[in-house]
């Protein structure tokens, strides 16, 4: 779980809430619409039931209707059988058509939330980095769960009652009008009035809504922050004045909630106090025409019946209406993610040279399958705001060697490094592979010959050994155990109660990070990349674990093309090849003798640095 | 976070002891509900006897205004009838409208019940968490906590001001309507009673049973939840390993499980819900025939008839609707359950005295060992710092430094050995006290989501610009906020500028300086921070230090080799103490760290001769 909230109001987007108050977009939702028109069947199906519940309830009161006149008529010799027939049979009609309605609304509400959930998650394993700079998981996890929910939930359930209750009342309208048209008009003539203040309360209950909505998020955020935040809080005795500040937001909270609870408190009653105004002038008027004989009792009743169920599904409409008001951000969001583009993709050549034949060395993209040497040609790049983060970096790296890549934080050395992964495109200049620029090459093929360890080594939640295999999906057991004896993996995971098989937790979190790190060398060295990157990799490796890698690692990074960002004295000093990175400009370039002489940079990183890196070393402490 | 055996009894009248001062109001929603079915309830009888009379064609006078009315509606024909009518009508709406005012009381009455509930819950669960100790904070799983505090109240929210008026409704509805049943006919009102003990018992056994398939759902949500997340804090080793593909598969596998599982669970509440339909309608079915029959020999009138139809079509639907608001109520008990978890932690002592005056700043040790659970984390410490004086801790990780600053702050409580502040032993000391004599700065600072300028003020709320500036200037960070489009008024976080750890650091430092209290600890608070920086900074505090004590805990040699005292830590002892000159003198770690910079160097100046031989 994560630990910050990102949910509306509490994450600035770029969607304004408040910019959808006006109307909807009906653009919007038609693009919506078409996920659910996939299953036409269900939908159709959907109405049809929707339209027949709609039926059989304005059926009801007219088989009333015939029992109490064919009783008034025809006294002890009537025969009831035949509306007990119709009554039954409408009986089973409805509960047929209310079961249908819920079984294919379901399977709509719940396929159509699959379905964008999958176009989303697809197409975010798609997009390039730059789209999640911007956009923190929270927020995209906010997006691909309750926001999926919220929509699918309007499109199969709001849908669904919008039918049943338009259909109902226009049903009980055209039932009125057809069985006696004065009367109808006098019963109907409440309608404009009903629209006018359900139009007045909904847009009013819409707004204190949004306000609790708002105010809502507050309170989360407040409260996570509180729980974060605790010691710092406690050290500056700030608990009372927490306190009060919370206290603010909960007592706006109450006001807000309060004002929603009483408008819609106040709406009911007189939704209610209208339909018995068209109750009255049914009772007047059809009274009247009983006692003239114009219509019988039975019709009375009917209609004094309908009058009530008229406005039974107002509250469900305005409801409904009131939700997709509010959600129409929320819709906006989720198509946004879904139909976002890439913007790192293979083109159009590539993709049609990966369907033609391939010669025996080929890779899939019909270019030899190996690398050799990797060229940045006048490369600068920067985000999309901001200053240039790396400026005319020339540089030639060839099968075999070992780069090292030093520098301060910020200075652009893992943006570098995102550049070769093709995880960015350079802005400026280009990247080439065995002088074919790395854009006309499949962006699958390039990606599939990467092994990337990372500072923070992500380890997915299941067994070690599935972790491991990740590196190569068709590996063997003795693959997995050779990669991790040269990770310096091995030992320790033999330790482990379950071995290979145990758990890792969630995210890894019953492992330590040394430990996580180690498996992610296991991985990496199961893939048998052609490039190796490491950023940071031994950071949180003891140093007695370190001398065990060393010697795998040494193995693992000769005969690839391999990029090392690290502070370890020994991995920069192996190194072929050291570059410093300063600005985004490459300031030094050499082995570590040669930098040594400078006595530039590098030579003040490098006395730095290893002070404080044999302090930490646990050895020196024994006494 | 320790998981206490309550049971669902228990729950329960936990939650209704939370409800203490607003149970008046929910009274009163009750009885305005009662009020307004009593009123509701007789505007079908106006209705029926309306219908009654007109069959009988009964004539009727009433007062002379009314008949005027009439007539000028009925053109002379029927006038009697006519006024019977409008009387009917306008008691029907005047019924209706009096029953809405009490139904908008209820409204109120239950809003300000559940919100006022609501807001107390709250604000209590924030200040109980507030203070509850550092020992469960360390356990607690922060997203769970705020699961708790939000979703588990709106739970508790919706059960107060929805379905307390949901259940007390289907139980009024009967007891209003039941009399007037039994008093228009008797055996109709047996026979409206049929099939709902059925109906009632069928809706609470059904979704007892599909709770299982809920939680089934729950589950399944879950893990699709994790794999999304794994996902997207993954995305580079997914990326990196080009195991789009693989990724695709694991999630489709758990979105399909979860689409399927709830299209069971709704199918299954389809067949419910058909089926009860069925059962509902065939009771009114039941009163239309039987009743129609009844009529035929005329042993019952259209009119009552019709009122029969009309108050089953008004019940029979909420009690239908019973078993899924009594299985929701339980989630509520749940909830319950799980806040008062939270709240059943006991806080923090909070009765200790506080003096008056400021603290001189006098630090003793004696003899201190403490363990946060197993394996002691210090072990009989002793140590004493005087007030003005600077002591710095040395150690590898896990040797016990952040531990004494921590028990310092009493953020744990020490049980072996004493520790005092000037002549106070700290147990003996009110915690807020304590720590408000004391500043700390972490590696790690925690900044609230607010201005930098509101951030500087946590130190001290009154402080004038003028102070806030020179706080910012002594911790070398006034130059890195000038430099923001908004300053001092830049927001910190997600909406506001990106701080690196070392500004985040520096702004904890001027914070804590702002603060100025006799007891200065910086924990590791320089780690980010380069060491030109450092030193600027150390320049400052030494101009400042003979106002307050200052513990320093470092890694580097160039930060503490200018303390008064220096303590060397390892596994929880005191390997060695004195100042630089004594320590690098005597034989030990300190000496070796300093041989080590001294080798460093020589290593350095060896490189580059080489180098210069060979060209």
């Amino acid at each position: 779980m994560s630990d910050v909230y990102f949910d509306d109001e509490n994450f600035d987007d770029g969607f304004n809430e408040d910019s959808f108050n006006s109307g909807m977009d009906l653009h919007l939702w038609r693009k919506l619409f078409s996920y659910a028109l996939h299953y036409r069947r269900e939908v159709i199906i959907l109405a049809i039931c929707a339209f027949l519940t709609a039926i059989a309830e304005i059926a009801f009161p007219l088989i009333t209707k015939g029992v109490i006149d064919t009783v008034a008529a025809d006294g002890l010799d009537a025969d009831l059988s035949k509306y007990a027939a119709l009554y039954g049979a409408f009986t089973l009609l409805l509960g047929l058509s209310v079961g249908g309605f819920i079984w294919f609304g379901g399977k709509i509400r719940t396929h159509v939330a699959h379905d964008i959930r999958m176009d989303g998650f697809c197409n975010l394993q798609r997009l390039s980095f730059s789209y999640y700079d911007f956009r923190p998981v929270g927020w995209l996890m906010a997006r691909m769960t309750s926001d999926c929910e919220r929509l699918s939930n309007i499109l199969a359930w709001g849908m669904l009652d919008l039918v049943w209750g338009c259909t109902m009342m226009f049903g009980i309208a055209i039932a009125m009008l057809f069985m006696d048209l004065t009367l109808g008009l006098i019963v109907l003539s409440v309608l404009p009035v009903l629209a006018w203040i359900s139009m007045k309360f909904q847009h009013r209950i819409l707004s204190s809504a949004r306000i609790v909505r708002k105010t809502n998020s507050r309170i989360t955020g407040t409260y996570n922050e509180s729980i974060m935040g605790v010691q710092t809080s406690k050290a500056f005795v700030k608990e009372a004045e927490n306190l009060k500040k919370f206290g603010g937001l909960t007592d706006q909270m109450h006001s807000a909630s309060v004002i929603n609870l009483v408008q819609a408190a106040l709406y009911l009653p007189l939704v209610l106090t209208l339909g018995s105004v068209a109750i009255g002038l049914a009772l007047v008027f059809g009274g009247l025409e009983v006692v003239w004989g114009a219509i019988t009792a039975g019709t009375l009743v009917a209609f004094l019946t309908y009058a009530r169920h008229f406005f039974e599904p107002i509250e469900q409409l305005a409801h409904w209406f009131a939700e997709m008001q509010m959600a129409q951000a929320s819709a906006e969001r989720i198509m946004s993610l879904v139909v976002a583009e890439s913007e790192i993709k293979d083109s159009e050549d590539v993709i049609e040279a990966m369907k033609q034949d391939k010669t025996a060395n080929a890779a899939i993209d019909g270019h030899a399958d190996q690398i050799s040497q990797i060229s940045f040609k006048d490369v600068s790049f920067s985000y999309d705001v901001g200053d240039p983060v790396l400026k005319n970096i020339n540089l030639d790296i060839r099968q075999g060697e070992t780069l090292a890549i030093v520098g301060s934080t910020g200075g652009g050395k893992s943006t570098l490094v995102s550049l070769l992964c093709r995880f960015y495109e350079p802005t400026t200049g280009a990247i080439s592979i065995d002088g074919v620029d790395y854009r006309k090459r499949s962006l699958h093929w390039l990606q599939s010959n990467l092994g990337v360890v990372l500072q923070s080594s992500h380890i997915f939640g299941g067994s070690i050994i599935d972790n491991i295999r990740y590196g190569n999906l068709n590996a063997t057991n003795e693959d997995i155990f050779e990669a991790s004896k040269r990770a310096g993996a091995h030992a320790f995971i033999e330790a482990l109660e379950d071995g290979y098989q145990t758990s890792v937790g969630e995210g890894g979190s019953k492992l330590s990070a040394g430990q996580k790190q180690l498996i992610s060398f296991a991985r990496a060295i199961l893939a048998n990349p052609k490039i190796m990157i490491m950023d940071e990799a031994t950071s949180s490796v003891d140093t007695e674990t370190e001398q065990q890698i060393q010697k795998g690692m040494d193995a693992l990074l000769s005969g690839r093309i391999a990029l090392v960002i690290a502070h370890r004295l020994s991995t920069i000093r192996n190194a072929d090849r050291i570059l410093v990175i300063e600005n985004g400009e490459i300031t030094e370039q050499g082995s570590h003798e040669e930098l040594m002489v400078i006595q530039g940079r590098y030579y003040k990183l490098y006395t730095q640095q290893s002070l404080s890196e044999f302090v930490d070393e646990e050895n020196y402490w024994r006494t | 976070m320790t998981v206490e055996v309550v049971n669902d009894r228990k729950k329960a009248q936990l939650l209704w002891s939370h409800t203490e001062g607003y149970r008046g109001a929910f009274s009163m929603a009750i009885l305005a509900m009662a009020v307004a079915y009593v009123f509701m309830f007789g505007a079908p009888l106006l209705a029926a006897f309306s219908i009654d009379a007109i069959r009988a064609g009964d004539d009727f006078s009433p007062d002379p205004r009314v008949m005027q009315i009439a007539q000028f509606f009925s053109g002379n024909a029927a006038p009697g009838m006519m006024a019977y009518l409008i009387l009917a009508a306008a008691g029907t709406i005047l019924l209706t409208a009096i029953a809405g005012g009490f139904l908008y009381l209820r409204g109120r009455y239950i809003a300000f019940a559940s919100e006022g509930i609501v807001r107390r819950l709250r604000d209590r669960l924030f200040d109980h968490i507030e203070h509850l100790p550092s020992t469960f904070h360390d356990t607690a799983d922060t997203g769970d906590m705020v699961q708790r505090c939000t979703s588990d109240m709106e739970t508790i929210r919706v059960f107060l001001s929805g379905q307390v008026v949901e259940i007390s409704r289907a139980f009024l509805m009967l007891i209003v309507v039941l009399p007037i049943l039994f008093h228009l006919d008797s055996r109709m009102a047996w026979l409206s009673l049929v099939t709902m003990p059925l109906l009632f018992v069928a809706a609470i056994f059904f979704f007892q049973r599909v709770k299982k398939l809920f939680e089934t759902v729950d589950e399944a949500e879950a893990e699709l939840t994790t794999v999304i997340q794994e996902n997207l804090t993954g995305i580079r080793v997914v990326r990196a390993f080009a195991r789009q593909e693989f990724e695709i598969e694991k999630f489709a596998d758990k979105n399909k499980a979860f689409r399927d599982h709830n299209n069971r669970l709704i199918g299954i509440m389809g067949i419910y819900y058909g089926f009860s339909d069925i059962v509902c309608l065939g009771q009114i079915g039941l009163i239309l025939i039987v009743g129609g029959l009844w009529v035929m020999d005329a042993s019952l009138t259209v009119g009552t008839l019709f009122a029969f139809l009309t108050y089953e079509g008004m019940i029979i639907w909420p009690i239908r609707h019973m078993g899924r608001v009594l299985t929701d109520s339980g989630k509520a008990i749940v909830s319950m359950g799980r806040l008062a978890e939270i709240l059943s932690e006991p806080i923090e002592s909070q009765n200790e005295i506080a003096p008056e005056n400021r603290l001189i700043g006098q630090i003793t040790f004696e003899d201190v060992s403490f363990a946060y659970e197993k394996p002691q984390v210090l072990k009989n410490v002793s140590f004493t710092v005087e007030p003005g004086e600077t002591l710095a801790l040395l150690g590898p990780p896990g040797s016990g430094k952040s531990t004494i600053a921590q028990l310092l702050l009493r953020l744990y409580d020490y049980h072996d050995g004493s520790i005092r502040l000037d002549d106070h032993e700290l147990s003996t000391l009110n915690r807020k006290y304590v720590r408000s004599q004391i500043s700390i700065v972490l590696q790690e600072p925690f900044l609230y989501s607010n201005t930098i300028a509101g951030n500087l003020k946590v130190g001290r709320l009154d402080a004038s610009f003028e102070e806030i500036r020179q706080a910012a200037i002594d911790a070398c960070i006034f130059d890195s906020i000038e430099s923001f489009p908004r300053g001092f008024d830049s927001q910190v976080g997600e909406r506001g500028v990106t701080l690196s750890g070392g500004q985040r650091q520096r702004i904890a430092l001027a914070r804590a300086l702002l603060k100025a209290p006799p007891i200065l600890i910086l924990d590791d608070a320089l780690s980010a921070v380069d060491t030109d920086t450092e030193s600027q900074i150390l320049d400052a505090l030494k101009n400042r230090r003979h106002h307050q004590t200052t513990i320093i805990i470092a890694h580097r040699l160039s930060t503490v080799m200018h303390a008064d005292k220096i303590l060397m830590l390892h596994d929880g002892e005191i390997i060695q103490r004195g100042n630089h000159e004594s320590l690098s003198r005597a034989k030990g770690v300190y000496q070796r760290l300093c041989a080590i910079q001294g080798a460093i160097q020589d290593q350095i100046e060896h490189d580059i001769a080489e180098v210069r031989d060979h060209e």
